[in-house]
């Protein structure tokens, strides 16, 4: 999957902003928007939230967990974990690149923030790699991957499904008789 | 997005083979050492370095692996094959003690393929190759994920010099993962660009004109 | 008349059946998109989301026509409608990519389908398929084959194209918890052993292991 697609996903995360204009409710295919009050914040998608922010429409506050101190506390505990904790949200690689590409001046912080996500994602990246080469080693046929994110799959699925397979079929020479048929007849 | 508008087909790995994968192709004209057990009436232009009409039982001579196998398996007593050094025990034995620091390049470049492949002839050894090929698979992968995972724009010639073919498909895709990340991260992705099927075609048309 | 985009249509009510709303539609087109991305083999085809949602993005498309220009609620419009469309298009993409790469089997499987079973594919990429493969062949016709000695001018498609490999490792989070899935031993050294797959977990397994929880909605690939 391309990483767009998964940032095409996580589009459909639920931020909170503060509108400066008026609509009536919306009925979109995917559900109910709205109404949007001056000044009144109100939960949109990220795709629509940086739409209106980039006509100067909305301000954007930031999630929760984009804030300097959960994050460096974060860090510290992903650093000291063996395994992957909890990521601060299923999206948080894409969503800090989205908002802090698009509206980093509603973001206190923007920069230290956009460093210390990256030190998360940099710690638990290579974790993902010490527990595919433990996986391949051990020769293991089921993983529990609770808390990692989409993103962070995808960076290594066709690397590490692909080498799985390899491993699967390479496996197979040692049962004799199991796959040797006779000489393949086209 | 594939941008590729042609999805080659991937090599078989062991046993089966793809007809249709250029790398499975080459791989079927590896030439493996054989010994004639009958005589060959006038094929005597396979082998090269006598000018008999025939090649003799008893001839030791080298035959690509699509022929030994065709001959192989319709009567096991036309011809033996010999194991190609890198599977007999010593090179095992290297292999069994550090797969890292074998050049599978040099030796193979289908160590994994070949190796699979010799499987279908018998030997008393076939299960020690079979157990060393899916060894050295496993202990190579840490090596070929760090330089896959970590190179990035950089010149990856000197990384995979020493991999087998299997090991290279593998590591293209491992870069092809982290260049796609590397390239969203920095924002390349939302730049439109003429897919490689475009490109071509506008080439051939030059080429088209020139002719 | 009132707002064109104020409010559902009755009439657009048909393809709703079991009470699915236009958000749950949604959101099942777009769990076919990742579960055709990521199984290895091509999945059934999803027939009646793929209706309902040209359905409803012809609707929609039809009363933003009736809409006056420049009213702020048609770009907003506009913008989900070409999202939806994406997903559609590319789940569509994905399927004739796969239909192309195992195009042999995925005939195979078709034909000797029973009467009562559901179709793997639609009736175009049925035809699609029928056409790749009387192009390819005609195609490898004229180009060697019928340049080879006649006993050698046939060519088994089903065993030249490799098969889809049900035994691929896939990526899947569970939405139904599930009880007791077998996972076989990889080496002879290990044992048989039984998981259970929590809502909400996410795991690493064997495509065949876990395919039935896919068709029948128990889990999503990722």
């Amino acid at each position: 999957m391309d990483p767009s697609e998964v940032e095409f996903l996580a589009e459909k995360e639920l931020v909170k902003i503060i509108p400066n204009f008026n609509l009536d409710k919306l009925y979109l295919i995917g559900g109910d928007l709205g109404p949007f009050n001056p000044g009144l914040p109100l939960y949109v998608p990220v795709w629509l939230a940086l739409n209106l922010k980039q006509r100067q429409k909305c301000r954007v506050v930031p999630p929760d967990w984009m804030d300097v101190e959960k994050l460096e506390e974060m860090r510290e505990l992903e650093r000291n974990a063996a395994t992957f904790t909890p990521a601060p949200c299923p999206y948080y690689m894409e969503l800090t690149k989205l908002l802090l590409n698009h509206a980093s001046d509603n973001i206190p912080k923007a920069d230290e923030i956009r460093t210390l996500v990256k030190d998360i994602w940099d710690t638990r990246i290579a974790k993902l790699r010490l527990s595919a080469d433990s996986f391949i080693t051990q020769q293991e046929a089921h993983a529990k991957l609770d808390n990692l994110t989409l993103m962070e799959i995808n960076t290594i699925r066709g690397f590490l499904l692909e080498s799985l397979n390899c491993m699967y079929k390479l496996r197979s020479n040692l049962q004799p008789g199991s796959s040797k048929g006779p000489l393949a007849d086209y | 997005m594939e941008s590729q508008s042609y999805l080659p087909v991937q090599p078989g790995v062991c046993m089966e083979e793809n007809f249709f994968s250029l790398d499975d192709i080459l791989l079927s004209h590896q030439r493996l050492p054989i010994r004639t057990e009958v005589s060959f009436p006038r094929l005597g232009f396979l082998e090269k370095s006598s000018d008999s009409p025939d090649i003799p039982m008893g001839t030791k001579m080298e035959l690509p692996l699509w022929l030994s196998k065709g001959l192989y398996e319709q009567n096991k007593r036309m011809l033996s094959v010999e194991l190609p050094k890198v599977y007999r025990e010593g090179w095992r034995t290297v292999f069994n003690a550090d797969p890292n620091v074998v050049d599978l390049h040099k030796l193979g470049p289908y160590y994994y393929g070949l190796g699979s492949q010799m499987l279908r002839f018998d030997s008393p050894e076939n299960p020690e190759i079979a157990q060393t090929l899916l060894q050295t698979f496993i202990g190579r992968f840490r090596r070929t994920m760090d330089s896959s995972q970590n190179a990035y724009n950089e010149d990856t010639s000197a990384l995979v010099e020493r991999l087998d073919c299997l090991e290279k498909t593998l590591f293209v895709s491992g870069q092809c993962g982290l260049n796609s990340f590397q390239g969203w991260e920095k924002g390349q992705a939302c730049q439109l660009s003429a897919s490689s099927l475009v490109l071509n075609y506008r080439k051939r048309k030059i080429t088209d004109v020139q002719s | 008349m009132s707002n064109p985009l104020s409010d559902n249509d009755p009439n657009q009510e048909e393809c709703q059946e079991d009470d699915m709303t236009p958000a749950d539609l949604i959101a099942k087109l777009e769990e076919a998109w990742l579960n055709e991305k990521f199984s290895p083999e091509l999945l059934a085809n999803q027939a009646e989301v793929v209706e309902c949602v040209m359905e409803q993005l012809t609707h929609m498309e039809a009363n933003l026509q009736r809409v006056k220009k420049g009213d702020p609620k048609a770009s907003i419009h506009r913008m989900e409608i070409d999202r939806i469309r994406f997903v559609l298009c590319s789940y569509l993409r994905s399927r004739l990519q796969k239909i192309e790469k195992f195009y042999p089997h995925v005939l195979e499987k078709e034909k000797s389908r029973s009467k009562g079973e559901p179709a793997l594919l639609s009736p175009e990429e049925f035809a699609f398929a029928k056409e790749y493969a009387a192009n390819t062949e005609s195609h490898l016709k004229s180009v060697a084959l019928s340049h080879m000695p006649p006993i050698l001018q046939t060519l088994d498609m089903l065993k030249a194209v490799p098969a889809p490999c049900l035994d691929s490792f896939v990526f899947l989070r569970v939405k139904e918890s599930q009880e007791n899935i077998l996972v076989e031993p990889e080496t002879d050294d290990q044992r048989e052993y039984v998981v259970d797959l929590e809502e909400g977990s996410q795991h690493l397994m064997r495509y065949r292991t876990i395919a039935p929880l896919i068709s029948s909605g128990a889990a999503q690939l990722i």
